[in-house]
């Protein structure tokens, strides 16, 4: 009877501990897709010849990344309402997403470092073929320049693991803080004190 | 009895979506650095955002930290949020905020594919406008989860 009304409305204190199992799944599955993606659109680019296109795969695949990975603390919230408990504050949820999004960043750097055994070469032949296809774009030299240096920089700077997770959490932690809160609207039950 | 609730939670996501903007600001507000350097607030970003020079918005060889699109969306966030106070005697009990969200998100798509297949051509002034709406859209669309109700005292 008193388990029946606690589970009437949201704990006052949700632990990380209560949250994780939430984010880890979530943040798993997520992570494993967008790498997975990644993955699939560099080795493709890699085989490929260039095409010239502003509209690389990997331009395309990395608007897909982007959109999905914003969707982490929408669905963290749906898993943790579904499994732990139907009724989650708003602060909670925002905090799940947060923690979701630092999940599967971390996760990313994690597979990357494991990828980077297995293929020492990706990066190197990956920023190669982005600059071919940049080369065969037609536009003034000193744009094109400017789009090599940028890109090719970015991917190398940004491959150490360190560098990706400090980098990479404050925000991708923000966004799906926020979706996280989304995910609150639409799964949440109401408890007493209503919101609406 | 209605009251704002979670003032601290909408202070911190506040500071923090400023924060977010402006670093999107990139070499604009933040010094810029040699062309084959990654400037700090594109570290930030790099996940995120795919940093094309070419859809990105650059004043004397400046240049943002992210693209139009995305800053667009941080722009919406950030205003969208700082009116919320203001939003939510509108959006209470409302389901119009979460339509326009999923319009906006519809637009986004329908933009980006139409460009894609090259339908037409949008622009970074229509990236950004679209993006905005967005950004917007999702903010006030959890605007009400900040109004609550005492039964007792309603």
């Amino acid at each position: 009877m008193e388990d029946e009304q606690a589970m009437d409305k949201a704990p006052d204190s949700i632990s990380i501990g209560d949250m994780l199992p939430s984010a880890t799944v979530v943040g798993l599955i997520f992570s494993i897709i967008t790498f997975a993606i990644s993955l699939a659109v560099g080795y493709y680019e890699i085989s490929s010849e260039p095409s010239g296109s502003l509209f690389s795969a990997s331009t395309i695949s990395g608007s897909i990344i982007c959109l999905v990975s914003l969707l982490g603390g929408v669905l963290a919230v749906w898993h943790f309402v579904k499994e732990v408990s139907p009724y989650i504050k708003l602060g909670q949820g925002a905090a799940l997403g947060f923690l979701t999004g630092a999940v599967m960043v971390i996760l990313s750097a994690v597979y990357g470092e494991i990828w980077s055994f297995i293929d020492p070469d990706y990066t190197d032949k990956l920023v190669e073929a982005t600059i071919a296809n940049f080369e065969a774009m037609e536009m003034p030299d000193a744009q094109k320049d400017a789009m090599i240096d940028s890109v090719a920089g970015s991917v190398r700077q940004q491959s150490s693991f360190v560098s990706q997770v400090l980098w990479g959490i404050p925000v991708s932690g923000i966004l799906n803080l926020l979706t996280g809160m989304v995910g609150v609207k639409i799964f949440a039950k109401k408890e007493d004190e209503e919101t609406f | 009895m209605r009251r704002f609730s979670n003032p601290f939670l909408y202070l911190f996501v506040l500071l923090f979506l400023y924060f977010v903007l402006i670093t999107s600001m990139g070499e604009l507000l933040w010094g810029t650095v040699p062309p084959n350097e990654l400037h700090w607030t594109e570290k930030l970003f790099f996940g995120l955002c795919h940093q094309l020079p070419d859809r990105t918005y650059t004043i004397d060889g400046a240049m943002m930290a992210v693209n139009t699109r995305c800053f667009g969306i941080f722009l919406g966030m950030a205003a969208g949020w700082t009116f919320i106070p203001y939003a939510i005697r509108f959006t209470a009990g409302k389901r119009w905020p979460i339509l326009i969200l999923l319009a906006a998100v519809l637009l986004q798509i329908v933009d980006y594919l139409g460009n894609l297949v090259e339908f037409w051509q949008n622009t970074n002034h229509s990236r950004t406008l679209l993006g905005v709406l967005f950004g917007a859209a999702l903010s006030i669309s959890v605007s009400d989860l900040f109004l609550t109700r005492n039964k007792n005292n309603s």
